[in-house]
């Protein structure tokens, strides 16, 4: 979970892809839940009506953000809850904590909520005394290994099934070699029962919460969620601000996208609507900001903050399949992470959006239309105009621009490189083309160059119709 | 400034910096491919999508439920039942905890929906709703005029201001968060039985 210093994603993406094999497995995982989201939206005919639909809400509602938050927050209190309000992730944590200690919670259950790992609510709490229990099965095995989730709906996602069987055997006390999913579930279902029935504490995030009714919308696989505030007797719910959609029925539409882009299931198991505490319990919502309000006000990046936290755009990204979610250094790893994390600060995140082929992959199976590609691409912008690239790349570049400007260069140097390169070693070869042929065969050198072939060519043949000078496109 | 008030004020802020876009509409939810979404037969729509989530989907009336329930789960000791066609065993007996060993519960269902084989279920339906989550099997009972289409269809019946917690349950507790295998029976139940009466 260190998180110091500029996160050096080409570097970290190396001793991922060390592991050939692995590697492999990771990217077929990964592509094994693309096509299962393939399939469910293939089943919805009027797929690519919902997911401009869902667009439009969430553009909508973060165009008047405030009004409907101070909507929600009204109804929330009519509701009988409590609001909170905060600025920062210590903010954020201070509130939690204050809640808690207040009335004596000492024992916390808490189930997926990305917010809260974003404000590294756990350490925070675990400090001051107060046990905190990841309940969703995915994030309990990165608690018990102390490491951050790689993925924000299937957390253990790098992981195979030996390696959390080992974790097991060194925390929950299994026979050594334990790896059979159903055996390792059935653990986890005993140890973490005792937890809830325990916990006087119960900590969630929220999907979506909604204006018109004050509901907090929450969907889980496992029902840990549920578990946890329908026992404990105190309930925080953290939210970002960018969670908020205006009405009951604007669910339908964003409910029908988000279970199918996940996991390709037309609905999560539990997707349950708290509008007010139980009998005996308090409701305590925490809306936080953390860097949203600046985002927001961004022209370029506005945008990303329509995000339903589906996860489809890593589970098609080339890079994150073949990276793991750790390589990026974020809560939030691959495509949308790449670009929110350089919103929070730009310097230290400054590698993100360049962890991208820009293929637009992403873009396509955005359930709200985000378009993450341009944004990657606006960011890279930005990283060169701040001065944030490495020297060595912005030397290249610069070499690059002054030769592609000079035609007569351009040409010497293809000349001198046709002729070097077929007398090369290959290693040495290899070694000038710089990163790209690492891993790559250089193609042998053409006698001529294009412009050359052109001109003995074309020169004194007309071009016949229907074939421009747009055929070397193809 | 109060949290809240420089919250509210830093997105006003940045609504003017990106043009104050209000011109963005919301839309209408009702969508024009309602009509076939909606039509067929619903029932064996819904059918069709609960067994997808490893619902065990029977047929039966009302009168029959309660000897249909000692039939196909024999065993069971502890049950408890919001239902009145169906008896149960165990009373709250004061706090939610107190269901933790509860081997069924049985309760009944506002509606289903067909595109996805949900389950709808409220709070006064509910009673304490800890014995939904910590049950080992739960029985849904859902009359079968009493199942939609779609979402949309089911937001135009959900009415929330009287509920202070409602539910779409799909199946069983379930997790792939191991190398994605399905597990039945995560944290919650293992079994969902739902049985569609006249």
């Amino acid at each position: 979970m260190e998180r110091v210093g500029r996160v050096d994603h080409a570097a970290a993406a190396a001793r991922f892809t060390a592991d050939a094999p692995r590697t492999t497995w990771h990217d077929a995982t990964l592509w094994f839940a693309r096509e299962k989201r393939d399939r469910a939206a293939a089943m919805v005919p009027e797929w690519e009506t919902l997911r401009e639909r869902a667009s439009t809400i969430k553009e909508h509602t973060l165009s008047r953000l405030d009004e409907y938050l101070e909507r929600f927050e009204a109804k929330a209190l009519a509701n009988g809850a409590h609001v909170h309000w905060a600025r920062d992730a210590q903010e954020h944590n201070r509130i939690v904590h204050d809640i808690f200690q207040s009335r004596g919670v000492k024992r916390v259950v808490k189930s997926k909520s990305m917010l809260t790992e974003e404000c590294g609510l756990n350490p925070y709490l675990e400090q001051r005394g107060i046990e905190v229990v990841d309940t969703d099965l995915g994030e309990r095995i990165m608690q018990l290994r102390r490491e951050a989730p790689s993925h924000i709906v299937a957390p253990a996602i790098h992981l195979k099934k030996e390696e959390i069987g080992e974790t097991f055997h060194e925390h929950l006390g299994t026979p050594a070699g334990m790896s059979d999913p159903a055996t390792l579930a059935g653990v986890a279902r005993t140890h973490l029962r005792e937890r809830f029935l325990a916990a006087e504490g119960a900590i969630t995030g929220a999907n979506f919460v909604v204006a018109e009714t004050g509901s907090i919308v929450v969907c889980t696989n496992e029902g840990n969620a549920d578990l946890g505030t329908s026992l404990a007797r105190v309930q925080v719910a953290s939210v970002g601000i960018e969670k908020v959609i205006p009405r009951l029925a604007d669910l339908a539409v964003f409910l029908r996208l988000l279970a199918r882009s996940a996991t390709g299931q037309a609905m999560t198991v539990y997707t349950s609507h708290v509008q007010g505490s139980r009998n005996g319990q308090e409701l305590h919502i925490v809306l936080v900001d953390n860097g949203r309000t600046v985002q927001l006000g961004r022209e370029d990046f506005w945008r990303s903050l329509k995000c339903i936290r589906c996860g489809a755009c890593m589970n098609t990204c080339p890079v994150y399949r073949r990276s793991g979610g750790h390589s990026y250094g974020t809560t939030v790893p691959g495509p949308i992470g790449a670009v929110l994390a350089p919103g929070i600060d730009l310097d230290r995140y400054a590698a993100l959006p360049f962890a991208s082929t820009l293929c637009g992959s992403c873009t396509a199976v955005c359930p709200v239309k985000i378009d993450l590609d341009a944004q990657l691409y606006r960011w890279r912008q930005r990283v060169v105009e701040g001065g944030m690239t490495t020297l060595t790349k912005s030397a290249a570049v610069k070499v690059t621009a002054q030769v592609l400007s000079r035609p007569r260069v351009m040409w010497t140097l293809g000349a001198f490189a046709r002729a070097v390169l077929n007398v090369l070693p290959s290693g040495m070869a290899r070694l000038a083309s710089g990163a790209w042929g690492r891993a790559r065969q250089l193609p042998p050198a053409p006698r001529q160059s294009f412009h050359a072939w052109y001109e003995s060519h074309r020169r004194n043949t007309a071009p016949r119709e229907g074939e421009g000078e747009g055929e070397g496109d193809a | 400034m109060s949290a809240r008030d420089t919250i509210l004020a830093a997105v006003r802020a940045a609504r003017l910096s990106t043009g104050d876009r209000t011109d963005v509409a919301l839309p209408d939810f009702q969508l024009e491919s309602r009509t076939r979404e909606t039509s067929g037969d619903q029932v064996a729509r819904f059918a069709t999508a609960a067994r997808e989530t490893a619902v065990d989907v029977v047929e039966c009336t009302r009168a029959e439920l309660s000897s249909w329930v000692k039939h196909r789960f024999p065993d069971v000791r502890r049950v408890v039942s919001t239902t009145r066609d169906v008896p149960g065993t165990v009373a709250d007996q004061g706090g939610p905890a107190s269901f933790a060993d509860v081997d069924l519960f049985v309760c009944e269902a506002d509606f289903g929906v067909a595109e996805n084989g949900a389950a709808w279920l409220t709070a006064s339906r509910l009673g304490e709703r800890a014995a939904l989550f910590l049950a080992t099997d739960v029985l849904v009972v859902l009359s079968r005029r009493a199942i939609v289409g779609d979402l949309h269809a089911a937001y135009d019946r959900i009415e929330l201001s009287s509920e202070a917690f409602g539910i779409f349950v799909a199946g069983p507790s379930k997790t792939a968060d191991i190398e994605q295998s399905l597990v039945i029976g995560a944290h919650g139940p293992k079994g969902m039985t739902l049985a569609l009466v006249e």
